[in-house]
């Protein structure tokens, strides 16, 4: 027999890119955090390492920018899982499903359309000369006045990453569809009974993957606040982005960075934590207890297709 | 027989107003996700100097995109660096996910723990992460390599793009059994030949939407590339997002509208190749709603 490589080798290339351009730069940027600028003309130093630059990210100016993003990206998701709820249940249950491919094409076409031009065509759209708001004066309203504010923000974050909310919920949905539902039907639960009881909880994979994908990504945001926002609408994103790029200071730009990442992982653990205590007497007033260990094995595999 | 129709005829007639509240709702948030997209499609037929004022309706500004050389380089550099990106990241994926699909072990989960990572550490982190690092690896070790806009660009956009690849690559291999390849080399096939001949076109489907979803993903991609692009290879979102604080023409909706076209082509190119696979609306939503 011919002697064989191991077959994990096949994924050599992609841990060595990953760990070249990802893992790399990312450590020198936490690096880079502890250090220091140096002088004018110097970006960074690493030769005296402290915590003075997170010291700095808390200072009272940085600290509201802070705050800011985490009230949009909390108010933002919130608003992405109202509104994209509806809309996923519908696409996945209501709607025949002939038109299911066309719906989800309409939802696909927005979420590929360049991210730049769709946050651009917001501007135009809410312009204070442009023709929404001179529509709304032939009418009798004031001009528009809500570009550059936290406003203007907020809209255009919920519309960016609705899609995002939409995708995934309307994934669980589909697979939640049909037996199931109908069993609890035929068992005499209304349709509100149907809902939080079955079709809820066992979309619930999508319904955390949903809020995970806009709330991750809406806390970095850039572009949308650079577009929308003004001076007004900061975010830590453009905060970060000016660090590096116009006050030239990588050691405080870097440490901003690295506050942005724990500030979405500890909002993230904070609300697992709410929502699980919320769900907490709602679970056990639900939970069956069912005598005959025959019907082990049925719920364990329900659980494991909802975990797949 | 009857029973069932009557019951669903009652059903129709007392939910009909739920219902209706669905598709009206449904209806009004598929307006709003076009509505941005609409005001640029019109504004790039505008040919008056400015985007947000109207002056009349024409074909100006797509033929000033021909007069500007400017935005036709930012064009061909985004294609450029779209297919090579894509090639890079289709090339690693597919081998890495391959790698998961038939070769498990422990590795696999440190593995797609990296693959989360990348994915979900925001756009900025990495951007601002890559900068100095381009200027480390190309001016203080002085591999000029890495001073190449289109390397940098490459190598960008590359990183999400990978992750994408890998994951739609082990899905399809893991909902396939590897009998075939088991039967192949029973047949004496030597594993490379397996490997080219069995494999390869099981993926396909997946390395082809793989490829198409990362050229997508890098022409659209502004953030990193706003970062670590050098003048003189600009792709065109840099292109437009300074643009914007020189004021909004018509002609950067006009770029837009012809980027969207083709972002359409290669997304439409992705369904077909999904659908001939059997995939359900379901699968492609899952597929390219990012996992």
């Amino acid at each position: 027999m011919r002697k064989r490589l191991p077959g994990f080798l096949l994924a050599a290339p992609a841990w060595a890119w990953l760990a070249v351009f990802f893992v790399a730069p990312v450590g020198m940027v936490v690096w880079f955090s502890f250090g220091y600028k140096p002088s004018i003309f110097a970006t960074q130093a690493t030769d005296r390492l402290s915590f003075d630059r997170y010291a700095e990210v808390f200072s009272p100016t940085f600290f509201a920018t802070f705050q800011n993003t985490l009230w949009v990206g909390v108010v933002g998701t919130v608003l992405c899982f109202l509104i994209g709820l509806p809309v996923a249940y519908w696409m996945a249950v209501k709607a025949p499903p002939s038109r299911r491919g066309l719906l989800v094409a309409l939802v696909m076409v927005p979420f590929w359309t360049n991210f730049l031009v769709r946050t651009l065509g917001w501007q135009v759209i809410l312009s204070p000369d442009g023709w929404l708001s001179t529509a709304l004066q032939g009418i009798g309203f004031e001009p528009l006045a809500i570009l550059n504010t936290r406003g203007a923000v907020l809209l255009g974050v919920v519309y960016n990453y609705l899609p995002l909310m939409i995708l995934p919920l309307f994934v669980a949905f589909d697979r939640v569809n049909g037996p199931l539902r109908e069993a609890s039907k035929d068992l005499g639960a209304g349709k509100w009974t149907t809902f939080f009881r079955i079709t809820l909880p066992l979309a619930q994979p999508g319904i955390i993957a949903g809020v995970l994908l806009v709330f991750i990504p809406l806390m970095g945001d850039y572009i949308t606040a650079t577009v929308l926002g003004g001076a007004k609408g900061n975010m830590v994103g453009q905060l970060v982005a000016s660090q590096f790029q116009t006050a030239q200071n990588w050691a405080l730009g870097s440490a901003m960075a690295v506050v942005l990442i724990i500030v979405i992982l500890a909002t993230v653990a904070v609300g697992a934590a709410i929502v699980w205590l919320v769900t907490l007497p709602i679970r056990a007033s639900h939970r069956l207890v069912i005598g005959a260990p025959a019907t082990a094995p049925a719920s364990a595999s329900i659980h494991e297709e909802v975990a797949a | 027989m009857s029973a069932p129709a009557a019951q669903r005829q009652v059903r129709r007639s007392r939910k009909a107003w739920s219902d209706v509240a669905f598709d009206v709702w449904g209806v009004l948030v598929l307006v709003f996700l076009f509505a941005p997209i609409a005001v640029i499609i019109v504004s790039s037929f505008n040919v008056g100097r400015l985007l947000v004022s109207w002056d009349g309706f024409g074909f100006d500004s797509f033929l000033a995109l021909l007069a500007k050389p400017a935005i036709r380089d930012a064009v061909w550099i985004s294609v450029e660096t779209g297919f090579v990106a894509a090639f890079a990241a289709t090339v690693l994926g597919t081998l890495a996910g391959i790698a998961m699909a038939r070769h498990p072990g422990k590795w696999v989960w440190w593995f797609m723990g990296l693959l989360l990572l990348v994915s979900v550490t925001p756009e900025i982190v990495d951007a601002v992460a890559l900068l100095p690092w381009m200027v480390f690896l190309g001016q203080d070790l002085g591999m000029s390599l890495f001073n190449d806009g289109i390397v940098r660009l490459v190598i960008g956009h590359s990183l999400f793009s990978i992750t994408v690849v890998s994951y739609l690559v082990r899905a399809r291999l893991v909902g396939q059994e590897a009998q075939l390849e088991e039967a192949s080399a029973d047949l004496y096939a030597t594993p490379t030949r397996t490997f080219r001949k069995v494999t390869l076109p099981l993926a396909m489907p997946a390395v082809l939407a793989g490829f198409l979803l990362s050229f997508t993903l890098s022409l659209d991609n502004t953030v990193i590339a706003a970062f670590v692009s050098v003048s003189g290879s600009t792709p065109w979102p840099v292109y437009v997002l300074s643009a914007l604080r020189s004021g909004l023409r018509p002609e950067i909706a006009a770029v837009s509208t012809i980027m969207l076209v083709l972002t359409l082509i290669a997304l439409g190119l992705v369904a077909l190749v999904l659908r001939r696979a059997g995939d359900s609306a379901a699968d492609i939503a899952r597929t390219m709603g990012g996992g």
